[in-house]
């Protein structure tokens, strides 16, 4: 039968209606798969075949497409069929996202570019998991023995720190972009700089970027400013960051700001660059007091909150507690000063640098110790950009409902998903090789200019992420206790985590690349394990698996953290979680859920000295809950129903998901089930009511 | 520890709060049991039901502070009504033994023990709930009170050298915004005075329970007011002398 014969049009992915041919049939085969031209011939003959019986006058190229997928499964040519196959959505799933929020991440707002977002996101992940890593690596993702983060930004690294020095030494000139931008003459025009090149980099990484020691390198622009106009300058830069909502996806840029009280000491005797990105003569150290005072201020604008009294949701500001912050002057009043935001708005992060570590912190708690050869960089601070490529979580939780209470399986199990994880790396990162490998002129070309000796993406020191979810649910399910149970139960966890860190040492040495271990902040993947092990290990598991299994609120404690719910005294809580953070390179961090109460920001500061002191916890935040309310755009404290201003029922509750603060309306439903667990500070008759209820 | 130590009716033990002793880690003890039965208490189970809760037993709280010595050397005493215990200064004296500093949460119907815990040196700070305008006390606690008691202890304290502060939870369908000025007005001459704010939980009258508190600008207002009132008007030895003249009337026979 002649082609011609059936009178048939196709409606094709160019938006435009052909007639049948059926030989474009056979051309795809040839083009994508491996199978020889007799087979494609004999493939596309049924299919038209098929086509011709069913009667249709108008057929799609993805309906074709699937009906030759089903010949080749028919001869068994699951490769072919493979290669062959396509990506996309079913109508009713992309219906629905365009009407309909998306959850998993708290951080992705409702609207068009959201929508294009996740649409593009759908469709690479699909492609990941079927072109960019092994079957195992996907089919271990796909059950959830593992996470693979971030898999529709899979022609991206995961997150990066970066320095504010790059922009001031060699202006705004990016790759490809309309126009260049030479060295900033004055301080808006570098804090413009800042805002759009951190949102070039959003496009350009998965994740959180983060910028470090902001206050101490915009200091040498800020000479001569008068208080006002300080505090008007602080407020320019927290509203771009937190308004900059109409970038990427119509996300926030997930982004952090390093502060320091002290000029740290790898700075102080660091040539300071200023305006004209000209070297000013100076050396950093010479700029404390106007480091100090531009830390004064944002935090005086943290304080206020925007212009409904909210918290701002982003930048994050983290402030590195050092032992030279507790010698140099002023350092009482600003800790009272930034535990007063604490207290009132919670934005404040505490990052312990200890003895003489240094550190970077980059997003919801990942921080890079710098090294003897990042402190050589730190004498020319644009070049210290860091990098993780990716991020690989493991369900603790299912290793021991497997491991049956034999320690010996249950390390080997930890052991081979790590090495899941590891090849996961490996696989990512021969993948992101090749789009960097197209230098200027390929997809991350950003990441490849060379502006001073070497490509922007130090891709030989970019660091690889194993994550852990629910070590607190694997120790309940392996040795009968939660961690806060007993001393023993504690002792186990740690166990595990010094198993895991060794076992980064020796396949990092291995590998001949960066393996560190990362508390994953897990948003939804602490839901999707506790949801899909209800699923597979049902029904040991539904006695553990925290939230509420009725209404589907489930999850899994968070990395190492202990149990969210149980009324523990915040002494507890951060010396019980800081006895994992040592072993835990790429940063750690606890919550000290404030609730609604009011605390005294002396109080704060004196808990925040003691943690430096006296535990080995790398970083605590203090996270109170507001209302806010949309009707007279005035923020309360507390979680309420109603504004406890005007009585309006239109609301919105807002406190920390993970590492930020968000809505809660926009949370997945295992966030929202640990909400509801959260044991706040000073909720103790509650507490004991709770229990009473039983 | 001695052995054969008293029980004594604690019921609740914070080892650590932000928010109880103003400026400082603290831990806090609830005694269990009120003489006063104000409708708008948020710890009903403390005053009503304290049977009901199982007690914390002085060992483990003296042990616990030992532990965390190097977090906290504060303690919060509260309660229900911390002073209608004779056992109160037991354990004050064994919080003193460990080097502690004592905040006393008191609604100040026991003058004579404040008397006797300072002259001890058993505390180091006083706060004391006024519940309203002395005229109608009754109302404001639920029961009968002995207004001189009241006004001794207030007296007392801010005569005393012992740091302190007064404050005032502020009830809607109870207070009346000017009732809150009075006791301002009554206490200005004292170094600190607070309002708080009503929270419908847990309330002893469990119609309080559908109370709203205070629209928030309306709570703000009067803090505002509350703090106007205190810093203006009449110099303060006069309003020491207006003090003691016109609303304090010292009882003779109790001056120091």
């Amino acid at each position: 039968m002649e082609t011609t014969d059936l009178n048939l049009f196709v409606r094709t992915s160019e938006e435009t209606i052909s007639d049948w041919d059926r030989s474009k049939i056979a051309d795809a085969l040839i083009r994508e798969t491996l199978i020889d031209q007799d087979t494609a011939d004999q493939i596309s003959e049924e299919t038209e075949l098929m086509i011709r019986r069913s009667g249709v006058r108008v057929v799609t190229a993805p309906l074709i497409r699937e009906l030759v997928n089903a010949k080749l499964i028919e001869r068994g040519l699951e490769g072919a069929r493979k290669m062959h196959t396509r990506l996309g959505m079913p109508v009713f799933d992309v219906d629905s996202l365009i009407l309909h929020p998306n959850k998993e991440n708290a951080n992705v707002p409702h609207g068009p570019e959201a929508t294009n977002l996740t649409l593009a996101e759908r469709i690479k992940k699909e492609y990941a998991l079927l072109c960019v890593f092994s079957e195992d690596v996907a089919d271990a993702h796909m059950n959830g023995d593992i996470h693979l983060h971030d898999l529709g930004f899979i022609d991206r690294p995961y997150c990066s720190g970066q320095s504010l020095e790059y922009i001031k030494k060699f202006g705004l000139d990016l790759p490809h972009s309309l126009s260049m931008a030479k060295p900033a003459k004055h301080p808006e025009v570098l804090l413009a700089h800042l805002v759009k090149f951190a949102a070039a980099l959003q496009s350009n990484f998965a994740g959180a970027i983060g910028w470090d020691a902001v206050n101490i390198f915009f200091a040498p622009y800020l000479e001569g400013l008068s208080d006002d106009e300080m505090k008007q300058f602080a407020q320019m830069l927290i509203f771009e960051f937190s308004q900059q909502a109409v970038a990427r996806g119509g996300q926030a840029i997930f982004s952090d700001i390093n502060l320091y009280w002290e000029v740290p000491k790898h700075f102080e005797n660091v040539s300071a660059i200023g305006p004209g990105g000209q070297f000013t003569g100076k050396k950093y150290g010479d700029y404390e007091k106007e480091s100090q005072r531009f830390a004064w201020k944002l935090f005086e604008v943290y304080k206020e909150g925007d212009g409904a009294g909210r918290p701002f949701f982003f930048p994050k500001p983290l402030v590195h507690i050092t032992e030279k912050f507790f010698r140099t002057e002023g350092h009482m009043d600003f800790l009272n000063h930034i535990a007063d935001v604490s207290a009132d708005k919670g934005n404040t992060y505490y990052v312990f640098d200890r003895g003489e570590t240094a550190k970077i912190s980059e997003c919801c708690r990942l921080s890079f110790k710098l090294e003897k050869s990042d402190l050589r960089d730190a004498m020319e601070p644009w070049r210290m950009r860091y990098c993780a490529l990716q991020n690989v979580s493991l369900n603790l939780p299912r290793i021991a409902y497997t491991a049956q209470h034999d320690d010996t399986k249950l390390m080997d199990l930890i052991t081979q998903r790590f090495l899941l994880a590891t090849k996961a790396h490996k696989e990512k990162r021969a993948f992101l090789e090749k789009l960097l490998a197209h230098g200027e002129d390929g997809p991350l070309a950003l990441l490849t200019m060379n502006r001073d000796g070497m490509p922007y993406l130090r891709f030989d020191r970019a660091a690889h992420l194993i994550g852990m979810v629910g070590l607190n649910e694997m120790v309940q399910i392996h040795t009968g206790e939660e961690m806060h149970e007993s001393k023993q139960a504690l002792k186990f966890g740690l166990k595990i985590m010094a198993h895991m860190k060794l076992l980064t040492d020796k396949i990092q040495r291995q590998e001949g690349f960066k393996i560190v271990l990362e508390q994953t902040p897990a948003e939804s993947t602490s839901y999707r394990f506790a949801r899909l092990d209800l699923h597979y290990f049902s029904p040991s598991s539904g006695r553990v698996v925290k939230g509420d299994i009725a209404s589907g609120e489930v999850y899994y404690t968070n990395s190492t953290h202990l149990n969210v719910g149980y009324p523990m005294n915040p002494i507890e809580r951060v010396t019980n979680e800081g006895i994992f953070h040592p072993l835990i390179e790429a940063g750690s961090i606890s919550h000290v859920w404030l609730g609604e109460s009011h605390p005294y920001k002396q109080a704060l500061a004196d808990f925040v000295i003691k943690t430096f002191r006296h535990t080995t916890n790398d970083q605590i935040a203090f996270s109170p809950e507001f209302t806010t309310c949309n009707k007279c755009h005035r923020t309360s404290r507390g979680l309420d129903d109603i504004c406890s201003y005007c009585g309006s029922s239109d609301v919105d509750g807002i406190t920390r998901i993970t590492g930020y603060f968000t809505k809660v309306s926009s949370w997945n439903k295992g966030k929202l089930g640990e909400l509801k667990d959260r044991h706040r500070v000073g909720e103790y008759f509650n507490e004991q009511q709770k229990v009473a209820n039983g | 520890m001695p052995s054969g130590m008293h029980k004594f009716p604690i019921k609740g033990f914070i080892e650590t709060s932000f928010l109880d002793w103003k400026g400082e880690l603290s831990s806090v003890i609830f005694f269990a049991g009120c003489n006063f039965r104000c409708p708008f208490c948020h710890n009903s189970d403390l005053v009503l039901r304290w049977d009901t809760l199982s007690d914390v037993h002085l060992e483990y709280i003296i042990l616990t502070l030992r532990k965390y010595k190097q977090w906290v050397n504060k303690v919060v005493v509260t309660g229900g009504e911390p002073t209608i215990h004779m056992g109160l200064y037991n354990v004050l004296g064994y919080l003193k033994r460990e080097d502690i500093q004592v905040k006393l949460d008191t609604n100040g119907s026991s003058p004579s023990v404040l008397r006797g815990l300072v002259a001890e040196g058993l505390v180091d700070y006083i706060a004391m709930d006024v519940k309203g305008p002395l005229e109608r006390y009754d109302t404001w606690c639920g029961t009968k009170v002995d207004i001189k008691k009241i006004e001794e202890s207030i007296r007392f304290i801010m005569e005393g050298n012992v740091d302190y502060e007064f404050r005032m939870t502020v009830v809607p369908s109870l207070h009346r915004e000017e009732d809150v000025y009075q006791v301002a007005e009554y206490l200005r001459a004292s170094d600190k005075f607070f309002l708080q704010e009503f929270k419908p939980r847990q309330c002893i009258d469990r119609s309080f329970l559908n109370v709203q508190p205070f629209p928030k600008d309306v709570f703000e207002r009067m803090d505002k007011n509350v703090q106007q009132i205190r810093v203006t008007g009449i110099k303060p030895e006069e309003r020491i002398i207006k003090f003691r003249e016109k609303i304090l009337k010292p009882d003779r026979a109790d001056s120091k």
